[in-house]
């Protein structure tokens, strides 16, 4: 599809992946400005109907991410998002929505790098891809 | 859930009149009468009749009214766990999705399940009442509000009225369109396991007029003891015939089961992903957001509100309902596939299915049958891992 602008979602959580992101900022790291970042104070907090919602808001993929498992600022909730997404990502298969849009990863607040490749990966995936077929349409 | 104790006894009850009542000998009305009689249980959950086509959860603590409820309704859709009120003593009898329902409900401390007695019937099904109806009329040619009785024997449906009786086969009903609920048709869970007794026919002689009871907990064999120490009920052991009959019925049941599980699904399993997509969106489409669904479905702990009601946009539903979606997602790790949802659905959406295929894709990759034992469901499930770091 010629000129679409893909608009990715992604929830970062306060203590690892925000902090990731700005290591990337502050290093200077070039990354695709198709991000839209919503801080969280946990990934735990991420519930899946979120995902759905931004879906239906018009996002055309959604990352989740969240510190590292065992380094959750808040125990365990990391691994509660990792229960979460297991089932979430089954059902955007049964769904029939790409499972490409939908990403999970692990970020710690050092890691800018694999940030800025996490995104720069996902918008040419999401490229490929074309608009969500749930997309609202704008006329 | 206590260990199996895995005895197997034939038992009909001593009173003629229940007996007669009875769709295999009243075994179960009589063993819970004897319960609320001798103080084992302080409440009955059953389901007063109203003619073959409808039926009531009535809370009861007179044994007498138990003792009318006997006989089966296949003619009816109703499922007793939203029903369960485990503040005191109570004893129901449960089909599998019954007591499939009861312990999803347990799982999210709705049901105490120490005071819950579950005896067990075994199902083959269950009939819509509306459709039972329209059945009753067009192929049996009679009037439905004259039906006197129903029974199932031998894969036959036998209607009885005041002119007299007819019978068709079960298989000729469902190829026409009728019989029933396509939840209850591709449904293998027939013998329930998961409660204190399970009871049923299947395995009695034909000759015979009592019921084959399986004893699988402690609480089973208190009921059955007392049942038996009333005087209200009369047992022999099982032979090893019956034990291997009423297995061999199961297995073919489960054959049966899996081949309208082809079938039915067969339609949407041969859809591409965005085929799939289109398919729910115009299934859901016509969802008028009336919470009906919500209402009746067993597993689901929520109030009036709840996150699917209040995330629902009317006005972005055209795209698709973010209520059946909130409902799908919290429904993978726990639907028990009872069917309730599509039977009282008005806009007729084949909720059961979609929701069956949701979940199937969790029980699979999971391993995590929903219903069965008190294993926590996934979604509640977090552990803490020892993480070696490099």
């Amino acid at each position: 599809m010629k000129g679409f602008v893909p608009k990715i979602v992604a929830f970062c959580c306060n203590w690892c992946s925000y902090a990731g992101a700005d290591m990337a900022g502050v290093s200077r790291m070039q990354y695709p400005p198709n991000i839209r970042i919503i801080k969280v104070m946990c990934s735990g907090r991420i519930d899946p109907i979120f995902v759905l919602m931004s879906f239906m808001e018009g996002a055309d993929g959604v990352l989740v991410t969240g510190c590292h498992i065992g380094d959750c600022h808040y125990i365990n909730g990391n691994y509660k998002t990792q229960n979460r997404f297991e089932v979430l990502s089954e059902m955007m298969n049964e769904l029939g929505l790409e499972k490409e849009r939908l990403r999970l990863e692990w970020i710690s607040a050092t890691e800018g790098e694999k940030f800025a490749n996490m995104v720069k990966e996902t918008v040419e995936q999401v490229k490929k891809l074309g608009p969500s077929p749930l997309k609202p349409v704008i006329e | 859930m206590n260990k199996s104790t895995g005895k197997c006894y034939l038992a009909w009850a001593t009173d003629e009149k229940t007996r007669e009542r009875g769709s295999s000998g009243g075994f179960v009305s009589a063993a819970l009468a004897a319960a609320l009689d001798k103080g084992i249980v302080e409440r009955v959950l059953v389901l007063k009749k109203h003619g073959v086509f409808k039926g009531t959860p009535t809370v009861t603590s007179d044994p007498k009214e138990v003792l009318d409820s006997a006989g089966a309704l296949h003619m009816t859709a109703i499922n007793l766990a939203k029903y369960v009120d485990s503040d005191v003593r109570i004893a129901l009898p449960a089909k599998p999705c019954d007591a499939r329902g009861a312990i999803e409900r347990a799982k999210r401390n709705q049901v105490n399940l120490d005071n819950v007695y579950m005896v067990g019937l075994n199902c083959a099904g269950t009939m819509h009442p509306v459709k039972a109806r329209k059945m009753v009329k067009e192929i049996y040619n009679l009037d439905p509000d004259a039906v006197l009785s129903e029974e199932v024997s031998k894969g036959k449906l036998i209607i009885k009225t005041s002119e007299g009786e007819k019978s068709i086969k079960i298989d000729e009903l469902e190829r026409q369109g009728y019989g029933r609920r396509d939840a209850c048709k591709y449904c293998s869970i027939n013998i329930p396991k998961m409660t204190d007794l399970a009871c049923g026919n299947w395995g009695v002689p034909h000759d015979r007029k009592a019921t084959f009871v399986e004893v699988l907990t402690e609480k089973g064999e208190e009921i059955f003891k007392n049942a038996v120490d009333a005087g209200y009920v009369e047992c022999e052991p099982a032979s090893d015939k019956s034990i291997e009959t009423r297995e061999k019925i199961d297995q073919a049941m489960k054959k049966l089961a899996h081949e309208w599980h082809e079938k039915l699904f067969e339609p949407i399993n041969k859809l591409s992903d965005s085929e799939r997509l289109e398919y729910y969106i115009n299934a859901f489409a016509s969802c008028t957001g009336c919470g009906a669904c919500k209402k009746v479905c067993p597993p689901c702990p929520c109030g009036e509100d709840a996150k699917c009601t209040m995330t629902e946009f009317q006005s972005e539903a055209h795209r698709i309902h973010m209520f059946n979606m909130v409902r799908l997602l919290h429904l993978m790790d726990s639907c028990i596939g009872c069917g309730r949802c599509e039977d009282v659905c008005p806009a007729s959406i084949p909720l059961t299915m979609i929701h069956m295929r949701f979940t199937e894709r969790i029980q699979k990759k999971l391993d995590h049958i929903p219903g069965i034992d008190m294993k926590k469901p996934p979604l509640f499930e977090t552990e803490l891992r020892e993480v070696q770091n490099d």
